[in-house]
């Protein structure tokens, strides 16, 4: 029984001196002083630096908190019980939390940097007039390819990947919307089409790749790739970035007849409360050189063309990251679509995985 | 036969162990990846003691896991004498099956109900939120490990202490509790471990910036997970090591006194 007494007694002192440790560092980036900010983002999604930066310039501190998918986020935004001040969800989510009533609208008399965006950015079909979001970041999906078994330059369009000259080279990113979308393209539709015929045409056009794909896989396409286990795949654009800064015999190509446009927004959700903190902190990420280093150290593109002037020239003329006008006007932003049409393309994706 | 006997135990804990061997050979790697080995270095381990969020994180992590796998076992034994005392089998076995189903049900349903129960009572999400749901799928786990301990314990000890003209209060802290010690270690340990592995209950009823290592790990992981989390992972399991130890420590001892006491017992001075 002493010893029992002894032992609790010695388990309290330890969880003591833990609450003690943690809010000792809590306090040491600043947490306890009561001027934060809440920020829900994706795990490792911002530069830490910029974070320091904020917190001396403005004196609020940021809590971050992360979460690894759009719909998770959905959930914990719906169900409340958070306070987050900000939110970093893709663009279809934003549509999905407008119709839900969880968005706050954003105050654009008090936003400073909305000149720096590039118009071409704003005023999405998502989001008209940018009433509820600002973009964070945005991307397409596109072809990696490998040039030790792909001569370069020689692969630009979706229609070669059915090509049996990739019999079993191929590895297709693991998503309904983007692997349709690839064949819908392909055959000259929309990738927001809802006419189930059309969507039949392009499941058929998909099994017709079948010999070719060698795997449909998600976050591992970036290993194998970079290991030189397949010669062509269709992933993003911001995992592309990765696999390209591990193996330099990789390119990514978007092609010119079409693809997807996909942004992540900033958006302050309805249980937000730091307001002072909400629009320091968008003004604060909309200054042309702070977007520039946060994009240096995530690697996606940025929305914010000031930004983009102060980027490395070699970054800034990549054609593969920033694509020329012409692809550009081509790319194709995701519409939130009804549930029963999402239900089709899961379905019809989920038949073409299975013959496959 | 004894050979292959060996051979097949040899194979069974390499394959368990050389995962997380690999894992933490490369937390001393050069370079961001885990594809190729680029020789010696500390910087991860560097990186990890200078990131105060995630040391916090740590901390954090450490503190729920004890605090309410020691509230759990508390709650936990107090329960298994209980189920174990009642003396109508109907009841008893309700009492039982209705802690299994808490076992055997899925993490995410439990993490769903808790987020929908804590929000409907207002509550805000954050250390409180995940210290309770925690200690509240511990308790089922504590009580399977005690009862066992429990069973065992002939009941002519007890009456026996009774018929000495033992108390109550005796009876509990001389008799039954040394007996079930054991139980109550065991079942401290498991409640520790699953709550320092628990991913699912915890993302839910995380909020506020308040999150536990297998949340922050996970959400990294759209980027690639980087070498900061295998130098983590290292000093994690020197940590679940130092836990071991302790336990077997603890085990050593107290069966060392009972030992000596037993060896008193026959050898009268």
């Amino acid at each position: 029984m002493k010893r029992l007494i002894s032992l609790v007694a010695l388990l309290l002192l330890v969880c003591g001196g833990l609450a003690y440790a943690s809010t000792q560092l809590q306090k040491s980036s600043g947490a306890a002083s009561g001027k934060v900010l809440n920020l829900y983002n994706w795990g490792d999604y911002l530069d830490p630096a910029l974070l320091k930066k904020f917190q001396t310039e403005t004196g609020y501190h940021v809590n971050v908190e992360t979460f690894d998918s759009n719909e998770a986020m959905y959930t914990k935004l719906k169900q409340g019980g958070t306070h987050y001040d900000l939110a970093v969800p893709s663009e279809y989510m934003v549509s999905k939390l407008k119709a839900a009533h969880l968005l706050q609208p954003l105050d654009h008399s008090r936003l400073t940097g909305m000149q720096n965006y590039d118009s071409r950015f704003l005023n999405q079909s998502f989001d008209r007039g940018n009433r509820y979001s600002l973009p964070y970041f945005w991307g397409t999906l596109g072809i990696v390819y490998n040039d030790r078994f792909v001569k370069p330059g020689t692969l630009t369009h979706w229609s070669q990947l059915w090509s049996p000259k990739y019999r079993d080279q191929l590895m297709l990113i693991d998503s309904a919307r983007d692997i349709l979308g690839m064949a819908l393209v392909e055959q000259g539709h929309s990738m927001n089409t809802t006419n189930p015929q059309t969507l039949l045409a392009a499941t058929k056009r998909l099994d017709q790749l079948s010999p070719n794909v060698k795997a449909v896989v998600a976050d591992e396409i970036k290993m194998y790739m970079s290991q030189d286990e397949a010669a062509v795949a269709v992933d993003w654009s911001g995992e592309a970035a990765e696999m390209l800064a591990q193996n330099k015999h990789l390119h990514y190509v978007v092609p010119s007849e079409g693809s997807n446009l996909w942004f992540d927004n900033l958006v302050i959700p309805k249980t937000a409360q730091h307001y002072q903190a909400i629009y320091a902190f968008l003004n604060f990420m909309s200054r042309p050189q702070n977007a520039a280093q946060n994009a240096e150290y995530i690697g996606y593109a940025t929305p914010n063309a000031k930004a983009k002037a102060l980027l490395p020239a070699r970054v800034r003329n990549d054609r593969q990251f920033y694509p020329d006008d012409k692809t550009l006007r081509h790319l194709q932003v995701y519409r939130n679509l009804a549930p029963r049409v999402v239900q089709t393309y899961n379905d019809r994706y989920l038949e073409f995985k299975m013959h496959h | 036969m004894k050979k292959l006997s060996r051979l097949y135990l040899i194979l069974v804990f390499v394959i368990l162990y050389v995962p997380i061997i690999y894992l933490i050979v490369y937390s001393f790697s050069q370079g961001d990846t885990m594809t190729n080995y680029h020789g010696f270095t500390w910087q991860h381990y560097r990186d990890l003691f200078a990131d105060p969020r995630m040391l916090a994180i740590v901390a954090d992590t450490l503190l729920v896991a004890l605090l309410s796998a020691l509230i759990a076992t508390a709650i936990g034994t107090l329960g298994a004498l209980s189920i174990q005392r009642t003396s109508k089998r109907v009841t008893r076995d309700v009492l039982l099956n209705l802690n299994n189903i808490l076992m055997v049900s899925p993490d995410v349903i439990i993490g769903a109900s808790f987020l929908i129960f804590f929000t409907t009572l207002k509550m805000p999400l954050g250390f409180g939120s995940v210290l309770l749901s925690h200690i509240a799928f511990e308790i089922p786990i504590v009580v399977l490990m005690v009862l066992p301990r429990l069973r065992e314990m002939s009941p002519s000890l007890l009456s026996a202490a009774e018929d000495l003209g033992a108390t109550t209060h005796q009876l509990l802290t001389k008799i039954i509790l040394p007996f079930i010690t054991p139980g109550i270690l065991a079942g401290f340990f498991m409640a520790l471990t699953y709550s320092l592995d628990d991913f699912a209950v915890t993302f839910f009823v995380t909020g506020n910036g308040f999150s536990t290592l297998s949340v922050e790990i996970y959400s990294r992981a759209r980027q690639g997970i980087n070498l900061e989390i295998n130098a983590l992972s290292g000093v994690m399991l020197l940590f679940s090591l130092l836990l071991v130890g302790g336990y077997y420590l603890l085990q050593q001892n107290s069966r060392k006194r009972r030992a000596r006491k037993q060896h008193n017992r026959e050898v009268p001075q």
